[in-house]
């Protein structure tokens, strides 16, 4: 071909257009923010020259528009192509703020759409980078159509590929159920929001004066709201995060997670763990260095870390397989399940479950948190999302009592009979109905009312029931529990059941999909 | 990795270290450089090779850019920043309003056990506050924030509900 021809020099200036688009004043612009551009987020993200652009050169439509103007452009706002993560393949659309703010028109929609639909296809993960300021009003009712089929696209995915949203800049309005629809929502500190109603809307509807990062900065989500799983600082810790938590997961429901080759420095006898939960069941101590201790050096990943964080959420891995990890923290609230830990674990179930994820519970729970405000809000229904997840699961589901498993909480919390397939506990679980001094209250209330000293009857009631029945020796003599272990040889213990596992197969019932009490 | 050098920042309490990576294993005190090797392996976990003596470092958190890291018995928390995110931070910083003052509420309904701290209190993040006994457990209420206690509005034995005002401090 003649390099200097015609049509050869007309492809080539088109590139160059494209490249022109982003002036170094725009870039500038985004740079002051704290942000950075997308194509400069993709380049973070994506393996050195992997990334391959889809419709690149598509423009804007602008037959019909009546009102406002829609300035001609290549690319209509939105990035869209697939690339590699540490040799993965990925599709990833990335709204470009610099170009009509991001904002969301007929063709940057269909764009997002043809990704989702290939992604979809190849079995592929799908990554939102969004930084937009929502529908083009110029083009009306043609950019809300434009949402309703993105939203379709990511349900139809939902549990096929991990889909996951990673909010640099502003989501607001109807542009929120994209997000909240995914698996997992990455924030950026102070530089994004996400709201349905932003705060000019809450000043006129209920005159109230609140911030945008009051009303939805990444803070309030991963503290509140529980909708953004991960926030970090700026975007280049966000992408390296998100680069992380990409290497637990796998490709899609078919495929197995990717297995970590390397060192990793925890025995598999570990002593250290005979120190860490106190004899005494008032006192608190931290779960995660349990955590810490069975899992490989470094390589529990929390996730959900400031939400409802009386339950422990995150990914970890045993000999370079990756795990979920569900564990009560007593020293959060002093473990309890309450309406949000609930939904927190029970979403979190959920992924695993769709992803071939294993799952770990470390319990130690109290029970579910009594109150009014607990019981008016429905923690009825809240805690029954938990059982439903823990039951309908059918990756390999292993539990390890630690210390407390009293009633209610006992049967939620991977219980056997709810479909555990082991069950161990610790010489320090405290396996019954409920704790020793509620059912001394009740069993004795007669003779505790007609004793002279009934502090020194209570205390010595307590005693026997602890001996009797608060222990794991009773569940386990009656099956309850697979097999009370030594707390050093935990690890162990986990390695080989978790290998024995590998296998599982339970074959669900024919149903179009149950019943999940939302 | 292609071997090219990257600076970076670490920032502990405002202090700005700069620092080049892959390390320089070098380090000057007075005139002097000594060699300094950081070291990873089975046996001995991670630890500080100085003049063949080995200094055990105990990584107590590592999220994504923030550490808190033990060593020699004092805790160090610090983040790792770039060039970029340095500046940006900087920028936040200036465009964050004025401090205010921390306010610790009760996290759940119960009773308080025993106050640790009095008012006028210099107190770091993370040190206990008060001990909170709630659902048949004792929990340390700890610090989110270095500063000053201004003023505790409980005393031991005293039952609260859920969101009461505990303690105040003001962030330094």
């Amino acid at each position: 071909m003649d390099i200097d021809g015609k049509y050869y020099r007309s492809f080539k200036d088109r590139i160059k257009q494209l490249e022109d688009q982003h002036s170094k004043e725009k870039v500038d612009k985004q740079h002051a923010k704290g942000k950075l551009t997308a194509r400069e987020r993709i380049d973070l993200l994506l393996d050195k020259d992997s990334f391959e652009e889809i419709d690149a050169f598509v423009v804007p439509e602008t037959q019909g528009i009546e009102f406002g103007k829609v300035e001609k452009h290549y690319g209509d706002g939105v990035i869209t192509g697939h690339g590699k993560i540490n040799g993965r393949m990925v599709f990833i659309y990335a709204q470009d703020f610099t170009i009509m703010g991001g904002s969301l028109g007929i063709v940057h929609a269909n764009k997002i759409v043809k990704t989702q639909e290939m992604a979809l296809k190849m079995g592929a993960p799908i990554i939102a980078l969004i930084d937009s300021g929502g529908a083009r009003i110029q083009e009306g009712i043609a950019s809300l159509s434009g949402y309703a089929s993105i939203f379709y696209n990511i349900i139809r995915s939902s549990g096929i590929i991990p889909q996951i949203a990673v909010i640099m800049g502003p989501a607001a309005g109807g542009a929120v159920y994209s997000p909240a629809l995914m698996d997992f929502v990455f924030m950026t500190s102070f530089t994004s929001y996400m709201f349905l109603t932003g705060p000019n809307v809450v000043k006129e509807v209920l005159n109230e004066d609140v911030s945008f990062e009051d009303l939805g900065g990444a803070e309030v989500h991963a503290k509140k709201s529980g909708v953004a799983h991960f926030i970090y600082d700026d975007e280049e810790n966000t992408i390296l995060g998100l680069k992380k938590f990409f290497s637990y997961i796998p490709s899609n429901n078919v495929e197995n997670p990717p297995k970590i080759e390397g060192t990793n420095y925890t025995p598999d006898i570990n002593p250290k763990l005979l120190d860490i939960v106190p004899d005494d069941s008032n006192k608190a101590y931290d779960v995660k260095e349990v955590i810490n201790n069975v899992v490989d050096k470094g390589s529990f990943f929390e996730i959900s870390e400031l939400f409802a964080q009386s339950l422990i959420t995150g990914f970890g891995r045993l000999e370079g397989r990756t795990i979920g990890i569900i564990a009560n923290q007593p020293k959060v609230l002093a473990g309890v399940l309450d309406i949000n830990s609930s939904v927190k674990g029970a979403r979190f179930i959920r992924f695993c479950d769709c992803f071939n994820i294993p799952i770990l519970t470390f319990e130690d729970v109290p029970g579910f948190l009594p109150g009014i405000d607990q019981e008016h809000s429905g923690i009825i229904k809240h805690g029954a999302k938990l059982l439903y997840a823990y039951s309908e699961s059918n990756v390999p589901k292993i539990t390890v009592i630690l210390r407390k498993s009293y009633g209610g909480a006992y049967i939620v919390m991977n219980s056997k009979n709810l479909g555990g397939d082991y069950n161990f506990a610790w010489p320090t679980a405290e396996i019954a109905v409920m704790g020793p001094e509620g059912a001394v209250a009740i069993l004795y209330r007669k003779e505790l009312a007609e004793s002279d000293d009934p502090k020194k009857l209570k205390a010595k009631l307590v005693k026997k029931y602890r001996e009797k029945i608060a222990n794991p020796f009773v569940a386990d003599e009656k099956g309850f529990i697979d097999e009370v272990i030594d707390p050093a040889e935990t690890r162990k213990k986990l390695i080989t059941a978790f290998e024995v596992l590998s296998n599982k197969w339970v074959e669900a019932p024919s149903r179009k999909h149950g019943n999940i009490p939302l | 990795m292609a071997k090219q050098k990257k600076k970076l920042y670490a920032l502990l309490e405002n202090k700005k270290y700069g620092f080049n990576l892959p390390l320089t294993e070098t380090i000057k005190i007075g005139k002097r450089e000594y060699k300094i090797i950081l070291k990873e392996d089975e046996k001995y976990g991670t630890y500080i090779l100085w003049k063949n003596r080995r200094y055990p470092v105990e990584i107590s958190l590592s999220r994504q850019n923030k550490f808190d890291i033990l060593f020699n018995y004092v805790c160090y928390s610090f983040t790792i920043e770039t060039p970029f995110s340095l500046k940006r931070k900087q920028y936040l910083d200036k465009t964050k309003g004025p401090v205010e003052n921390e306010v610790i509420k009760a996290p759940m309904p119960g009773k308080v056990i025993e106050v640790l701290v009095r008012e006028g209190d210099n107190i770091n993040r993370g040190e206990p506050l008060l001990i909170l006994e709630a659902m048949k457990m004792q929990n340390e209420i700890n610090s989110p924030v270095n500063g000053i206690v201004t003023s505790v509005n409980v005393g031991s034995e005293t039952s609260v509900i859920k969101d009461d005002i505990l303690l105040e401090i003001r962030i330094i």
